[in-house]
């Protein structure tokens, strides 16, 4: 692996209401189109005025897949912002803010901007502040301004020309105030690259949606819940030109059985929630599973349980998901670790729900869904251009009584679309015949639940895919695994770790990267297992990875472990070693790199 | 063009003297008069007596879960307008469990028809209270009298927007057969609620009672409001007319859809230009 390139961390905070996550999009969209990859992140209470928001973008030359704990420019739209983040500065750092409202002490770089004064000057809302924020920030990274304009004529496009001049304006104005009082401060961050390749700013919720409708779902119904809502709302947006009809209708009961019956009538369909919205849901997943109809379901976590923390992330309904549906029936669940997995398993997810008609689950968590990441606009294309499987689906039969339910050898009958043929049937939630008439008959019985769970098998030898391994597991001193959202975190420490192993990542290169000197003595490499297909796991397919005679550490964002227990369930594996958090935040970077040296430590220490 | 006979599917478990006999009878004339065939309709049995029908009537159909066809039958409707949809379920699935359900379709006038079996008692779970049951009435699970005011199913359609209200009775089967008809050639959402002694479990609501308190609509204007909001009323006096309540005209809800005019969500062509959606986020 080569080495990575220097990474930029931008920070952005203010009381809700003041543009915080339209201003932070904007600059990951800068720094996109200025030949750059981003990562971002945000964090903001379940409030609309007040409180404390903020938005950071990690910006590299090479993708990025977290933030890391340095922040190199912070714009401080109060001091309650320095005061929260000044811990995350060095020397190195600049801080921006207006010193009109409070004088910083602190050893980064300051950087007064009026902000104040110039909107009275310009006459313009408090709102605009943002912009003269954004204009600063982007003069101090060195970018273009004309970039700026680009992106703020686009923006404001449906609300006129004085708009866009009024908020040019600020823009411009925090830009040349930098740019004649601190030109020697300017980084060259944002120098645009020659030619860079098209990318999207995507996040996990916008991927879902994109995957949605390359897929071809006709019929998304949701009630809104943080974090899965932007889903339901692009798709709203969007129905006119897609023809998808999208309802935002009662309750969560509602729409998945809404969902369902279009299912029935023979369009794709889909439904989105979160934790405790899924938690309305789950009775549909069973009946979908016994009369073996497709239902995708998109399940952004929270932390709970009950209302939880609404705005924070976890991985903690993994086992409720499993679990999820009274009685014995099929089931699939899907974990991407990225955007562009995201798109792939989205478009997956309803490919498998109607090749194998049964509930689909795809997990996101508040982090993935709302975190962007620089994705190459070619990849997306590829990827939504795939075509559809469809699976069993019929149009005609001529089988006088259709036997819906007919017994085959991988579990899977052919499903008739309602209403093209004299053929009907009941998708019948009772227990029922191959002619779907209800039964009661014991043998009856067995066969259907055979039936059904034959279907898992013929998933394992067709579709199950093990997990992605990264690094090299031959050489590695530690295997770490995972699944779903925090591929990224583990990504970046894996970089790191080979960077500090490559001797050609200058000392000097490496405390850029980390903040801190490079410490002496003995590194170590690690491997990552990542799993996205995380339900049902194929043993046979797995086992081998957790053979190795070396140590293992186990990372989820949550507090019991709960895809190790799934690990355990099917190879009879598990470790001493774990990093578990659950306290609302993602897992960052720098906390996989510590419990790496200490899972070594403990090892050594054996 | 399916005879009644082609809709008879199963021999019925109902109990003897049920009024299930009749109300299940009644749709099979009407889907047989309207030409309709097993595979051209569909039809969402909810739980209970009433839904238990999926086994009896042939059709293209779905069993649901309790409480939740109304909700199944609107995705389905919208996912392919052209097929006619019915919900057949109890009082307990449509006003109690599947409540929210409910009202939310009238507002919605999806394109409908609920038949519902309103007969005041959980009949396959033997006899408990139903959200219609009156004040006082006892049952099993309400030894000494409901509190709680029934649900006037009538009222509640009319004000949140149902553009169809009839009221039938299971002891006349051709005006079943009659209402059901009317309700489906109904362009909107169509409540037919019938009046169904249990003979099991319900001692209060009988045949006797029915014959009492329910009569004919006669003069009555049903694209009247304010007529149509009297009558609705009535059973709060325990009088129930029987007949077209409330008609009116409204777009349905896929009339309002701009893209389901031209073909419906399941025959419209694929949505050829996904990738330009990619402009949204770059």
């Amino acid at each position: 692996m080569a080495i990575p390139a220097l990474q930029f961390l931008w920070k952005i905070g203010a009381p809700a209401g003041l543009g915080v996550m339209t201003t932070g999009l904007t600059l990951s969209k800068l720094a996109t189109r200025s030949g750059y990859h981003i990562y971002d992140y945000t964090e903001y209470p379940s409030l609309i005025k007040g409180g404390h928001n903020t938005y950071e973008v990690n910006i590299s030359k090479d993708p990025v897949s977290m933030v890391k704990n340095e922040v190199d420019c912070l714009v401080c739209f109060d001091e309650l912002t320095f005061n929260l983040h000044q811990t995350r500065l060095t020397p190195a750092s600049t801080v921006v803010f207006d010193p009109h409202t409070f004088q910083p002490e602190t050893v980064a770089q300051k950087i007064e901007v009026p902000m104040q004064e110039l909107l009275n000057e310009l006459k313009a809302e408090k709102v605009m502040v943002n912009m003269i924020g954004l204009g600063a920030s982007f003069a101090l990274l060195g970018g273009d301004f004309s970039l700026l304009v680009e992106l703020i004529t686009e923006q404001f496009k449906r609300k006129g020309d004085e708009v866009i001049a009024l908020n040019t304006n600020c823009a411009k104005a925090g830009f040349e105030h930098v740019t004649k009082n601190y030109q020697s401060v300017v980084r060259p961050i944002l120098t645009p690259e020659p030619d860079p390749e098209a990318r999207s700013v995507l996040a996990g919720n916008d991927a879902f949606a994109l995957g949605a409708v390359a897929a071809d779902c006709r019929f998304y119904a949701a009630y809104p819940m943080s974090p899965s809502s932007s889903v339901l709302e692009f798709l709203a947006e969007w129905q006119k030109h897609t023809g998808m009809v999208v309802r935002h209708a009662e309750d969560e009961i509602g729409v998945v059985n809404e969902a369902l019956g279009a299912s029935f009538a023979g369009v794709r369909a889909a439904t989105g929630t979160s934790g405790g919205g899924f938690a309305l849901m789950v009775e549909t997943l069973s009946y979908a599973g016994v009369a073996e109809l497709p239902l995708v379901v998109f399940l952004a976590q929270r932390p709970g349980p009950a209302t939880g923390m609404p705005t924070w992330t976890e991985q903690g309904d993994l086992l409720f998901a499993v679990h999820a549906g009274h009685g014995e029936f099929p089931k699939i669940v899907l974990a991407p670790g990225d955007p562009e997995e995201m798109l792939d398993l989205a478009m997956r997810a309803f490919d498998l729900a109607d090749i194998y008609q049964t509930p689909v689950i795809v997990l996101s968590d508040k982090v993935l869904s709302e975190s962007h990441y620089s994705v190459s606009v070619k990849t997306l294309e590829s990827l939504m251009q795939r075509t559809s499987k469809r699976g069993k689906l019929i149009a005609v039969s001529d089988q006088h009584p259709y036997l819906r339910y007919a017994m085959t050898d991988d579990g899977i009958s052919p499903r008739l679309i309602p209403g093209q043929s004299p053929a009907w049937y009941q998708a019948n939630s009772y227990e029922h015949k191959p002619d779907s008439h209800t039964t009661e008959d014991a043998f009856e019985r067995m066969q259907q639940v055979e039936k059904r769970a034959k279907k898992m098998q013929t998933y394992f030898t067709n579709d199950f895919t093990g997990p992605s391994v990264y690094g090299d597991i031959a050489s590695a001193d530690l295997i770490l695994y995972g699944w779903g959202g925090t591929k990224g975190a583990v990504l970046e420490a894996l970089r790191q770790i080979e960077c500090t192993e490559n001797a050609a990542c200058s000392d000097h290169r490496w405390h850029a990267l980390h903040g801190k000197p490079r410490p002496g003595g003995k590194h170590c490499n690690i491997a990552f297992l990542h799993f996205t297909h995380v339900y049902p796991l194929d043993s046979e397919k797995i086992k081998s990875y957790f053979s190795y005679q070396k140590p293992y550490l186990l990372v989820e964002n949550n507090s019991t472990g709960q895809f190790g227990q799934l690990i355990k369930q099917a190879t009879g594996f598990e470790t001493r070693h774990q990093l578990l958090k659950y306290d609302g935040r993602p897992i960052f970077t720098e906390e996989v790199m510590t419990a790496v040296e200490k899972a070594l430590r403990t090892e050594a220490e054996c | 063009m399916a005879t009644v006979q082609d809709f008879s599917g199963y021999t019925p478990t109902w109990c003897p003297g049920c009024g299930n006999w009749g109300i299940g009878r009644a749709l099979m004339m009407s889907l047989s008069e309207q030409g309709l065939t097993p595979a051209n309709v569909n039809v969402m049995f909810d739980i209970g007596c009433s839904g238990n029908m999926n086994d009896f009537l042939n059709a293209s159909s779905m069993h649901t879960l309790h409480g939740r066809s109304i909700a199944n039958a609107v995705g389905c409707k919208i996912a392919n307008h052209e097929m006619p949809v019915v919900m057949v379920g109890g009082d307990g699935a449509t006003y109690g469990e599947g409540g929210n359900h409910f009202l939310h379709a009238c507002r919605g006038n999806h394109d409908i028809t609920l038949i519902v079996h309103d007969n005041g008692v959980y009949g396959l779970t033997k006899g408990q209270t139903s959200p219609v049951a009156h004040q006082g009435y006892k049952s099993k699970t309400t030894p000494d009298g409901v509190i709680d005011r029934p649900v006037y199913a009538l009222l509640l359609a009319l004000t949140q927007g149902a553009t169809f209200i009839a009221q039938g009775f299971s002891g006349n089967l051709p005006q079943m057969a009659q209402l059901i008809t009317a309700a489906m050639k109904h362009r909107g959402i169509a409540l037919v609620n019938i009046l169904q002694p249990c003979v099991s479990f319900n001692k209060v609501n009988t045949y006797g009672y029915y014959f009492e308190k329910s009569y004919q609509l006669k003069d009555h204007d049903p694209t009247n409001f304010e007529a149509a909001l009297q009558k609705c009323a009535e059973p709060m006096q325990e009088k129930f007319p029987i007949g077209i309540l409330y008609q009116v005209e409204r777009p349905t809800y896929t009339d309002q859809i701009a893209h389901l005019q031209e073909h419906s969500l399941l025959k419209a062509p694929k949505y050829a230009a996904a990738t330009s959606l990619i402009k949204w986020f770059e």
